[in-house]
C-alpha cells in the first residue's frame, strides 16, 4: 500500500465527517468497463473466433499447445500429434497394430544395392495448395529434414549424424542412399513428412503445407488451432469437415470438457481425472523407469544399483497408483517393438535382498549415505509425484539419503541428455516410447555407453548394440532381445517401473480406437461419426 | 497536485525497475531455452548459432543492457516460439485480463456495499453471517481449489456452465469471475461493514435521523458516502492483486489473458514474451496505483501535504 493511501486509510478510521464522493472514480471506471463488457456481447478480448461446435467439427483438447507444426519436428509428441498424417504425410507409414510398414505417398520401395533404396511415388497426389506432389518434393523434404542445418527433431531422433544421398530419377521415382548399409532405412524415412519444394531449406516453417487430409485454417496462438478438410485430398475423404484443437493444462478440466459436451476427444488423462465411462485406456508404448547415473558414488557400485532395483515395488505402484492401468516393466521397450524380449520377468521386489546388498556395499566402504537427488518432471505421467515418493520411501528404509526434485520439461532436459552436468549422484525418472517399432531407436540412445540419453555402458556392450543394428529379420529380433536380457546383469543403468497405459476421453458421438501410436500421432481420418460405418 | 503526481511517478519507477531486472534474471535462472528449441542431436555449432542469434551468448549484463536499450526504443524482442513481436502478444492478451479484473471488481464492490451495509445495519443478521463466511472463505480457500470445485459442481455435476474457454458468451465468464471474486468480495465486505458500523454511530448520522431522514436515506446519503473511502483504499489494492493474480485462473479456464501468456512463456522459456508481459503488467499496476493516489490527493489536501514531506 502506498504511503498516501495508508495515511488516508488511517485517517478515515477516526474521522467522522469527510467529503467524500470518495470512491466514485474507481467505481465509475469499474462500472463503465463492466458495462462495456456486457454491451460488447460478453465477448472476451483476444478471442477472435467463437466456438465451432457443429456436427461437422471435431473438437480435441490437448495438454499443451504445439510449439510449432514444423513438419521436420514431428518426432516431438506435441507436434506430431497434430501435424503427422493430418497436415503432412510421409512416404510410408508403420501400422501400429501389425508393425508392418505400409505404403502412403509411396506405392513401393525396394532395395537396389547394399545402401540404396528406390522409391516409387503414388501418382496424382497434390499438396493442399493445389501444386502436384512429385519426387523433387520428396527429395527436398528428405534433404531438409536429414541433411540441412535446421537441426530438425526428426534428424536427431531417427537419423543421427548420417546424411542421406537423394536422387530424383523421374517425377514419380527417387533413390535414397545411406553411407552405411541400413536395413531399416525405409522405416527411418517414414518419419520424414513431405512438404513442397518451395519450403525453405534454411528456415523453419511454423505452419506447413502438406498433402494431408487437412490443412491449417487458422491458428490463434495461445487459444485455438483449427484445421479444415483438404477438399483436394488424394485419399478417402475424412468424415469431419473441420478439427478444432484447444489445450488445457488441468487433466480434470480436459476430461470435463468431453463429459460436458464441449469437446469430443481429450488426451493425456489420468485414471482419476473423471472421464468416467467416456474414458478409454490403451497401451501407449511408453515405459517408465528410474535411470541410475553410473559415474558417481555410491551409484557407481552395481550392488547399490541392484539394491535400488530390488526396492521398487512395481506391482504395488501399478496397482495402487496407476489403478491397474499398465503392467510392471522388465525392459525399456514394449510388446510389438522389434527386439522386445517376451521371456523377461520384472526384477523381483525384495527389500531384504536390497538391504543385504546395501550393507555389503557399506562394509566395503561405499558411501551409501551420500545424498542422492531423485529428479522428476511435473506432469510426466499421472501420479508421477506419488511414484517418486514411494521409491524415495523404499530407499530411505534401506538407509539411503534420497531427496526429491520436481521440475518442468526444460528443467529435466539437462539431466536427460549428454553431456550430463557434474552435480553429484542423481536418479532421473524417465519415460521412453519407441514409436518407430524397432529397438535400434532405443538401444542407440539408451544402451550405448555414449548414447545420448544413456547413463553409461561398456565397450563390449556397445559393440553388441552396433552389431544388432546391422542384422535383419529374426536375427535382428533375437540380437536385440538378448541385449535387453543381458543389460541388467552387465550394466544395470535402469530400474524399470511400468509399461504405461494412456487414457483418453471420447464422446459417444465419435468412433475412434486409440492404438499404441496415438500418443504421438492422432490421425483425424481415423475418427468418424459414431452413426456412420465409414472408416479410413 | 502536479508536484505530488511527479513525485509519485519518480518513486514508483524504482520498484518498476527492480521488477524488470528481477524478471530478467529470474527468467534466465529457469534454464537455457536451447535445450527446448533444439533437438537432442543438435550439434554444438547449431547450439552456439541459436544462442548467438538470440543474444544468449553475450555476457548477462550486456544482455540486460541490450534489453533496456530495446525497451527505450519500444522494441521488446520477438517470441522464440512464434516469431511474433513480444509486445504485440502481450498487448493482445492484456485486455482479456483487464476485462476479467474490472468485471470482478465491479461485482465485488456492488456485493460488498449491499452485504456490508446490510450487515452493519442489522448486526447478527443473515447478512452479518454471510459477511463472516465470505471473509473466512476468502482467507482460507486457494483460487485453484475453488476453480476445480467450481468446474466439478457447476460444469460436471449440474452441467450448467462450460468447464473453460471463452466460447459460451456470458456463461464463460461465470466460473472465472466467481473464482476471482471470492477474495475481494470477502475483504471488501468486511471493510464496508466495519466502516459502516463506525459511520452509523457517528453524530452526524444521529443528527440526520433527528431531522427525520429514513433508514435508506441515512445509509445511502450519509453513512455510505463516508464509509466509501476506506473501501476505495482496499479496492485499489485488490484491483492490483486481480490484475497481477489472474495467472492461475486464466491457466485453468483457458482465459486468453496476460496471466496465461506468462505461464506459457515460462514453460516455453520464451524470455522476450515473459519480460514484455511482466513489463506491461507492472506498468499498468504502476498507473493504477498513481490513479488511486491521485484520487486521494484530490480528496484530501493532507495527503498531498504528507507526500511533500
Amino acid at each position: 500500500m502506498s504511503p498516501a493511501r495508508a495515511v488516508q486509510q488511517g485517517r478515515t478510521r477516526h474521522t467522522a465527517l469527510g467529503r467524500s464522493a470518495g470512491s466514485t472514480p474507481a467505481t465509475i471506471l469499474a462500472g463503465a468497463l463492466a458495462f462495456s463488457m456486457v454491451a460488447s456481447g460478453c465477448t472476451v478480448a483476444n478471442s477472435n473466433r467463437g466456438s465451432a461446435a457443429s456436427p461437422d467439427t471435431l473438437r480435441i483438447v490437448l495438454q499443451e499447445e504445439p510449439p510449432t507444426l514444423e513438419a521436420c519436428d514431428v518426432s516431438l509428441t506435441s507436434v506430431g500429434v497434430v501435424t503427422r498424417s493430418n497436415i503432412t504425410e510421409p512416404l510410408m507409414e508403420r501400422n501400429p497394430s501389425t508393425g508392418d510398414l505400409e505404403p502412403l505417398l509411396a506405392d513401393s520401395w525396394e532395395q537396389t544395392s547394399d545402401t540404396e533404396w528406390t522409391i516409387k511415388l503414388h501418382p496424382s497426389v497434390t499438396f493442399s495448395d493445389g501444386t502436384p506432389f512429385e519426387a523433387a518434393d520428396a527429395a527436398h523434404s528428405i534433404e531438409r529434414t536429414v541433411n540441412s542445418d535446421l537441426a530438425c527433431n526428426v534428424e536427431g531422433y531417427v537419423f543421427g549424424d548420417a546424411d542421406l544421398d537423394v536422387e530424383v530419377i523421374d517425377p514419380l521415382t527417387l533413390t535414397v542412399a545411406s553411407p552405411e548399409p541400413d536395413p531399416i532405412l525405409p522405416l527411418r524415412v517414414s518419419f520424414v513428412e513431405m512438404v513442397p519444394r518451395t519450403t525453405p531449406l534454411t528456415e523453419r516453417v511454423r505452419q506447413p503445407i502438406g498433402t494431408g487430409p487437412y490443412a491449417i485454417d487458422y491458428w490463434d496462438a495461445g487459444q485455438r488451432l483449427s484445421l479444415v478438410r483438404n477438399e483436394t485430398y488424394w485419399g478417402p475423404k475424412p468424415d469431419y469437415a473441420r478439427a478444432d484443437y484447444q489445450w488445457r493444462s488441468e487433466g480434470s478440466v480436459r476430461a470435463s470438457m468431453v463429459t460436458n459436451g464441449e469437446a469430443e476427444i481429450a488426451v493425456g488423462l489420468g485414471p482419476e481425472d473423471g472421464a468416467g465411462d467416456l474414458g478409454v485406456a490403451y497401451p501407449n508404448n511408453e515405459t517408465t523407469a528410474v535411470r541410475i547415473q553410473l559415474e558417481e558414488p555410491p551409484l557407481d557400485d552395481i550392488r547399490v544399483r541392484q539394491a535400488i532395483n530390488y526396492s521398487v515395488n512395481r506391482e504395488g505402484i501399478v496397482k495402487a497408483l496407476f489403478r491397474g492401468l499398465g503392467t510392471p516393466a522388465e525392459q525399456l521397450i514394449s510388446e510389438g517393438v522389434i527386439g522386445f524380449n517376451e521371456n523377461l520377468e520384472p526384477w523381483p521386489y525384495d527389500p531384504e535382498k536390497a538391504q543385504q546388498l546395501i550393507d555389503e556395499a557399506r562394509a566395503d566402504g561405499v558411501p551409501v549415505d551420500t545424498e542422492i537427488r531423485m529428479i522428476g518432471r511435473t506432469g510426466q505421467f499421472p501420479k508421477v509425484n506419488e511414484t517418486l515418493e514411494v521409491i524415495q520411501n523404499a530407499l530411505s528404509e534401506l538407509g539411503m539419503n534420497v531427496s526429491i526434485e520436481m521440475t518442468d520439461s526444460a528443467g529435466t532436459a539437462e539431466y536427460q541428455e549428454r553431456p550430463f552436468p557434474k552435480v553429484g549422484p542423481y536418479l532421473l525418472i524417465i519415460q521412453h516410447g519407441n514409436q518407430a517399432g524397432d529397438a535400434a531407436f532405443t538401444a542407440d540412445q539408451y544402451l550405448k555407453s555414449e548414447g545420448f540419453q544413456s547413463a553409461g555402458g561398456t565397450p563390449e556392450f556397445d559393440e553388441r548394440v552396433n552389431e544388432a543394428g546391422t542384422k535383419t529379420g529374426e536375427d535382428r529380433q533375437e540380437a536385440y532381445a538378448q541385449l535387453f536380457a543381458d543389460e541388467p546383469n552387465e550394466v544395470m543403468q535402469m530400474a524399470f517401473i511400468a509399461h504405461m497405459n494412456g487414457v483418453l476421453a471420447k464422446a459417444d458421438s465419435v468412433d475412434y480406437t486409440p492404438n499404441s501410436a496415438t500418443v504421438d500421432e492422432m490421425h483425424l481420418k481415423a475418427m468418424t461419426r459414431a452413426d456412420t460405418t465409414e472408416t479410413d | 497536485m502536479f508536484r505530488f503526481l511527479r513525485r509519485r511517478i519518480y518513486t514508483s519507477l524504482v520498484p518498476l525497475l527492480v521488477v524488470l531486472i528481477g524478471v530478467f534474471f529470474l527468467a534466465r535462472l529457469t534454464g537455457d531455452p536451447t535445450s527446448l528449441y533444439l533437438p537432442e542431436s543438435a550439434t554444438q555449432a547449431q547450439r552456439e548459432a541459436f544462442r548467438a542469434t538470440n543474444g544468449f551468448d553475450q555476457p548477462i549484463l550486456t544482455q540486460l543492457f541490450d534489453y533496456f536499450k530495446g525497451v527505450v526504443h519500444l522494441d521488446f524482442g520477438d517470441s522464440l516460439r512464434t516469431g511474433e513481436a513480444a509486445s504485440t502478444m502481450a498487448l493482445r492478451a492484456f485486455p482479456a485480463t483487464l476485462q476479467l479484473a474490472f468485471a470482478t471488481m465491479f461485482l465485488a464492490i456492488l456485493g460488498a456495499v449491499i452485504i456490508g451495509c446490510w450487515a452493519a445495519y442489522r448486526p447478527n443478521s443473515l447478512a452479518d453471517r454471510i459477511s463472516s463466511l465470505l471473509s473466512m472463505t476468502a482467507a482460507s480457500i486457494p483460487d485453484f481449489w475453488f476453480a476445480i470445485m467450481g468446474v466439478y459442481v457447476f460444469a460436471i455435476l449440474f452441467g450448467w456452465l462450460p468447464t473453460s474457454g471463452v466460447d459460451s458468451g456470458m456463461l464463460s465468464w461465470i466460473l472465472p469471475i466467481a473464482t476471482l471474486l471470492i477474495r475481494p468480495l470477502g475483504v471488501l465486505t468486511q471493510v464496508v461493514r466495519g466502516a459502516m458500523v463506525s459511520a452509523l454511530s457517528a453524530p452526524y448520522v444521529r443528527l440526520a435521523r433527528s431531522k427525520g431522514a429514513g433508514d435508506l436515506r441515512v445509509v445511502t446519503h450519509h453513512a455510505l458516502r463516508n464509509a466509501a473511502a476506506p473501501a476505495l483504499t482496499v479496492a485499489g489494492d485488490l484491483m492490483v492483486g486481480l490484475v497481477n493474480g489472474a495467472v492461475v485462473v486464466e491457466a485453468i479456464f483457458g482465459w486468453p489473458g496476460i496471466g496465461k501468456l506468462m505461464i506459457d512463456a515460462i514453460l516455453q522459456r520464451d524470455f522476450a514474451v515473459l519480460q514484455a508481459a511482466v513489463l506491461l503488467t507492472a506498468v499498468s499496476i504502476f498507473i493504477l496505483n498513481i490513479v488511486i493516489d491521485a484520487c486521494y490527493a484530490l480528496l484530501d489536501a493532507r495527503v498531498r501535504d504528507k507526500a511533500k514531506v
